[in-house]
């Protein structure tokens, strides 16, 4: 498949499954006049969303180790310091924006300019 | 839509402004940069403007460099923005017998800020609700795609190394992660992703671990469903 034709693919297919996503509720329950949806589909709905999150930041600390042994990283020092301030930053401040970017900020440095 | 409803709006999306420009910066600047694709502009704009999701936004920088399979990609969308159906699910009364380009409207630009925002609903007495959440949702969609357009027009001419900067995204999930875990009902939920998620990477190669992950997922809640059930709600209470 041609690099522009995947990327035609890519904006569907991801605007595609969000915008479902988030109509999801309205087109099934919301013929129904006060409609609740079904027990389960609110049980599932409060246990997938943290589950999900939670996988999603296993893959991504999975990925920066995908084709490197663990001494080529540093064991991974990089990635579990800028980790742990992003955390601690936001149960101290609340603040999305200076937690991610005082994260990433650190980590940009750690991997350009001290453990190279 | 009188000043006054502008200047409620206005004044209540100010953080999101400060928020969304920067975060869209640092997607549209990664997606310039580690894309591996050429008129990133247009592309920032695109998707920007189609999903306004900001997790997906960084996540999909991978995608477009490597072309991965498009299964694997509707998959993570669907971990992903499942959170926004949860959104919908507490709106439904709220947007009860709205017209239907306005309801779609609400819909399509109903990301984590915007839902805040709506639920807050500060708009001036008098004014119409309605009119001041369409008038949010439509400065966040705004703030998000200029930022996020700016990013890639920045990231081709940026005179520095910007080797790290995808760590932006993992710090993302965690802090959405760690004001998840503030409630006591997430902590079981979550702790069962992470431990499905280090299974299925020790059974399965990274390219292939979302599906089995999701499947250890549900069928943990499904299986233990007598027992999480009742806990979850009880702390929820």
């Amino acid at each position: 498949m041609s690099k522009l034709l995947y990327l035609m693919y890519l904006v569907l297919v991801t605007a595609g499954v969000t915008f479902l996503l988030r109509a999801f509720p309205f087109l099934a329950f919301g013929h129904t006049k006060n409609g609740r949806p079904p027990r389960i589909v609110s049980y599932l709905g409060r246990m997938v969303s943290p589950a999900a999150i939670a996988m999603l930041v296993v893959y991504c600390y999975c990925s920066y180790f995908q084709g490197h042994t663990l001494p080529e990283m540093n064991y991974g020092i990089a990635e579990l310091a800028a980790g742990i301030v992003v955390v601690l930053l936001q149960l101290w401040r609340r603040n999305p924006l200076i937690s991610i970017l005082a994260g990433t900020a650190l980590y940009m440095l750690l991997v350009q300019k001290v453990l190279c | 839509m009188t000043g006054r409803l502008w200047k409620a709006a206005f004044l209540s999306s100010l953080p999101v402004l400060m928020g969304y420009t920067t975060m869209g910066m640092a997607a549209g600047i990664l997606l310039a940069r580690n894309g591996g694709i050429s008129c990133a502009p247009l592309w920032g704009l695109l998707t920007s403007s189609t999903s306004i999701s900001g997790a997906l936004q960084f996540i999909l920088v991978d995608w477009a460099r490597n072309q991965t399979a498009l299964m694997t990609v509707a998959l993570l969308t669907f971990c992903l923005n499942i959170r926004y159906a949860m959104y919908g699910l507490s709106l439904l009364e709220r947007f009860h017998g709205i017209g239907f380009w306005k309801k779609l409207y609400l819909i399509c630009t109903l990301t984590d800020e915007t839902y805040a925002l709506e639920v807050e609903n500060k708009y001036p007495a008098g004014e119409s609700s309605l009119s001041y959440c369409l008038l949010v949702a439509a400065l966040d969609h705004l703030y998000w795609v200029v930022g996020v357009t700016a990013g890639t027009l920045i990231g081709g001419v940026l005179p520095f190394s910007t080797k790290g900067i995808d760590f932006a995204m993992t710090a993302l999930f965690l802090v959405i992660l760690t004001d998840q875990c503030r409630e006591k009902s997430n902590r079981v939920p979550a702790a069962i992703g992470v431990a499905s998620a280090v299974i299925a990477r020790l059974l399965f190669p990274i390219d292939k671990m979302i599906i089995p992950t999701m499947c250890l997922m549900l069928a943990t809640f499904l299986v233990c469903r007598r027992k999480l059930e009742p806990l979850t709600e009880e702390i929820a209470k």
